[in-house]
């Protein structure tokens, strides 16, 4: 896609030029240097090879504050990822974290050979055909990379398997699950998408399932948003795992929590799909639970900022360590998040010494299935 | 309006509302549900001796919720007629069955409990539509914490504020603690030019901001306002020059940037957080309260009136007119003037009223129109 179309297919050149993105961009806010508002406008005046040249594009996190508040609807986010997927062509990409260790291993998932292990879920009821298809996504790799700051990736996906299974459902799992390609998809590696893509429908279609459920909030984007432009009809309904939680909430007898929590809206889930009453509706459901907000909220919230596994620089810290502090004014000391991404950088930044006050970082159903009850079983 | 009130010729019929419209050209036959007040308007005198002993309380709309009425209440001092109208969902008798004090306390028994309402059809040549504004309500917009920030208000609540007969007696008292508010933010455009919500500008909040600002100096001389606006759309004779009498004489600050959030302190001053789009630069600014210039939009009754009268509305809700005769809507023999056919300040609505009256004088004149 050119520049030109990128454009035309964002709307961008209804720009206003009145700034409400830049000045609600959380790396604007420490880094001058970026700006939605002047990158759209050095589209819409200067020549295409200025703009995929431009090394700042990288630093967007994707996180779509500017997108919902744009007065003339640009799909600011859309636009990026369009000029990105341009620059790839012309050589030009964003600096990979963690020595591109992750792009390694999403490379490594498009190989005909592979097969995931799934032996890590044997402590929940697991099957390989049912109505259900639980999608893991990525929580084991990213065990190996982030077990330094304790991130429990395979923890999460153990705990909402015992939250279904207390549910009554068992859901079906595969080894022929690949990534999603959330972050391929945001970086512009549109082919590589399109690979990981049908290689994970033909993996789910095996298993019979009507119904695909995610924990992950960017796995539930990819194949609520993107696969179907990919692939056409998926032929099951991707759901998140709140829809079907939260109807059995009273039915859980949850063990006490006794302490001050706040939470962190995921970007993807909140902004998005709008998902902002139920993870707090989970949370109240704990008895003796302190829950606080913080300021920014729902669709408000600040991103955990580094959204795509790469530029991850000094001005990414300080948008983590402000978002910390934010939490500690609450008064709470643990905080609750319900995507991987936002609990590794929130983690990694609350272990930095600039973070005085300790907090700590746990997910959302991890918590819960950690204070089942002995309530009973569902149908 | 006082003027209108005491003319012979016209009948004014306050507290109702059109219910049915029959007939077409020239002859029409109105449905009108005259509402109960439960005072009667021809006895009550508007002396408060009511208001003066009412328990029943509810927030005041003329003051913007800024404070409470009672029950039995003058909507507004200037308001025709000047009558009492008591609000059964707040009244005492009416929802607990005993209380009945003002009409205790009224010399002229001009209070009726049981009174009803009542339909009445009116027989006219031709109907002018003006209802006028509501204004967008902000806080969906949840980036400028409207209704969980305190001392975040609308551009109306302001100009009760402002108001010498207001609650505040005419002092800037910002909400949440009493005191005076001396650094002020005027946030333009909140829900106008924005298409998610009101996507037109409401043509009036660049002006009225301007205002507000210069008032607050007028009232207060150490008082600092900062309008933040997207493009300053001062269109009109003289306008641009009032605006430069604001920046010259009112020290008024100017910032070009739509503001992007609306953040806290622990003292309840709002953080306002914006791109000086003329610097380049994302800034924040404490103020001491924050005025929305919230988009106006037809009333919110119009759409369902249109329905009524037959009559088209364009994709924002205003009554439709004809390119070729603007006081004229898709229905011959009803007008429309002033907010309710699209945004407008208050000589060009006097202007379109005439047009309209002009219009309607011609169906009156023949009976037919022309």
């Amino acid at each position: 896609m050119s520049l030109r179309q990128a454009v035309d297919r964002s709307r961008a050149y209804l720009c206003l030029e009145c700034g409400i993105c830049t000045g609600s961009c959380p790396v604007s806010r420490f880094h001058s240097a970026y700006s939605p508002r002047l990158t759209v406008e050095k589209a819409l005046l200067f020549d295409e090879e200025e703009s995929l040249r431009d090394a700042e594009m990288w630093a967007c996190l994707t996180c779509g504050t500017c997108d919902i508040r744009c007065p003339s609807t640009v799909d600011f986010t859309g636009f990026m990822r369009s000029l990105r997927e341009r620059a790839r062509q012309i050589g030009q990409e964003g600096v990979c974290t963690h020595a591109e260790t992750i792009e390694a291993v999403i490379e490594l998932q498009t190989s005909a050979h592979y097969r995931r292990s799934t032996s890590w879920m044997a402590s929940g009821k697991t099957v390989g055909k049912a109505k259900y298809y639980y999608f893991a996504g990525c929580l084991p790799f990213l065990d190996v990379i982030f077990d330094d700051i304790g991130f429990e990736g395979r923890r999460i996906g153990t705990s909402v398997i015992r939250i279904l299974n207390r549910i009554g459902i068992t859901p079906a799992v595969s080894e022929g699950e690949v990534c999603c390609g959330h972050d391929a998809y945001w970086t512009g590696q549109t082919e590589l998408v399109e690979t990981l893509a049908t290689t994970n429908i033909r993996a789910i279609r095996k298993t019979g399932a009507k119904k695909v459920i995610f924990s992950c909030p960017e796995c539930y984007y990819m194949f609520k948003h993107v696969y179907p432009e990919i692939v056409g009809d998926l032929g099951f309904q991707p759901v998140h795992i709140f829809d079907v939680l939260v109807p059995h909430l009273d039915s859980f007898k949850f063990k006490p929590v006794k302490a001050k929590v706040t939470y962190q809206d995921p970007c993807r889930l909140a902004r998005i799909e709008g998902v902002i009453d139920e993870p707090r509706r989970a949370l109240r459901a704990l008895p003796e639970i302190d829950f606080v907000e913080m300021q920014r909220i729902g669709k408000d919230a600040v991103c955990c900022a580094s959204s795509n596994w790469i530029s991850c620089s000094r001005v990414n810290k300080q948008i983590q360590l402000d978002r910390l502090e934010e939490a500690i004014s609450t008064g709470a000391r643990t905080m609750v998040t319900a995507c991987p991404k936002c609990n590794i950088h929130l983690r990694c930044a609350a272990r930095d010494d600039e973070c005085k006050i300790k907090i700590d970082i746990v997910d959302i159903f991890v918590l819960l299935a950690d204070h089942l009850g002995g309530g009973k079983r569902g149908t | 309006m006082l003027d209108a009130g005491r003319h012979p010729k016209i009948k004014m019929l306050a507290y109702s509302e059109v219910e049915g419209v029959r007939g077409e050209n020239g002859h029409f036959e109105l449905k009108v549900r005259r509402k109960a007040r439960y005072v009667k308007e021809d006895v009550c005198n508007a002396c408060g001796m009511c208001v003066s002993k009412c328990p029943g309380r509810a927030p005041d709309a003329f003051d913007m919720g800024l404070r409470k009425r009672t029950a039995i209440y003058l909507y507004f001092s200037q308001g025709i007629p000047a009558v009492m109208t008591i609000d059964p969902e707040n009244c005492i008798y009416f929802t607990k069955g005993r209380c009945r004090t003002c009409e205790k306390v009224c010399d002229k028994g001009a209070i009726d409990f049981d009174m009803k309402d009542r339909v009445e059809s009116f027989k006219v040549n031709a109907v002018i539509l003006a209802t006028g504004l509501d204004i967008f309500d902000p806080s969906d917009l949840t980036q400028y914490g409207f209704g969980r920030l305190k001392n975040v208000i609308t551009g109306l609540q302001y100009e009760r504020l402002i108001n010498a007969t207001g609650p505040t007696a005419g002092h800037l008292y910002r909400p949440s603690d009493g005191k005076l508010a001396r650094k002020v933010a005027y946030v333009q455009c909140v829900g106008s030019r924005d298409l998610t919500n009101c996507g037109y500008c409401s043509s009036v909040c660049c002006m009225y901001s301007i205002k507000d600002a210069m008032l607050a100096r007028e009232h207060d001389p150490e008082s600092v306002s900062y309008i933040f606006h997207t493009d300053l759309r001062n269109v009109g004779k003289w306008f641009q020059k009032y605006e430069m009498r604001a920046r010259e004489e009112y020290g008024v600050k100017f910032i070009r940037g739509r503001v992007a959030q609306i953040e806290e302190d622990a003292d309840c001053n709002p953080v306002v957080w914006y791109e000086d789009t003329r610097l380049q630069q994302v800034k924040s600014l404490k103020v001491e309260m924050v005025v929305l210039a919230t988009a106006a939009m037809p009333a919110l009754g119009t759409s369902k009136l249109a329905r009524l009268m037959h009559v088209k509305t364009d994709p924002h809700g205003f009554i439709s007119t004809r390119p070729d005769e603007p006081a004229d809507t898709s229905r011959p023999g009803i007008f429309a003037c002033g907010f309710c056919k699209g945004p407008c300040d208050i000589p060009e609505a006097v202007s379109q009223a005439s047009a309209a009256a002009q219009r309607a004088a011609a169906f009156v004149s023949t009976g037919a129109g022309v």
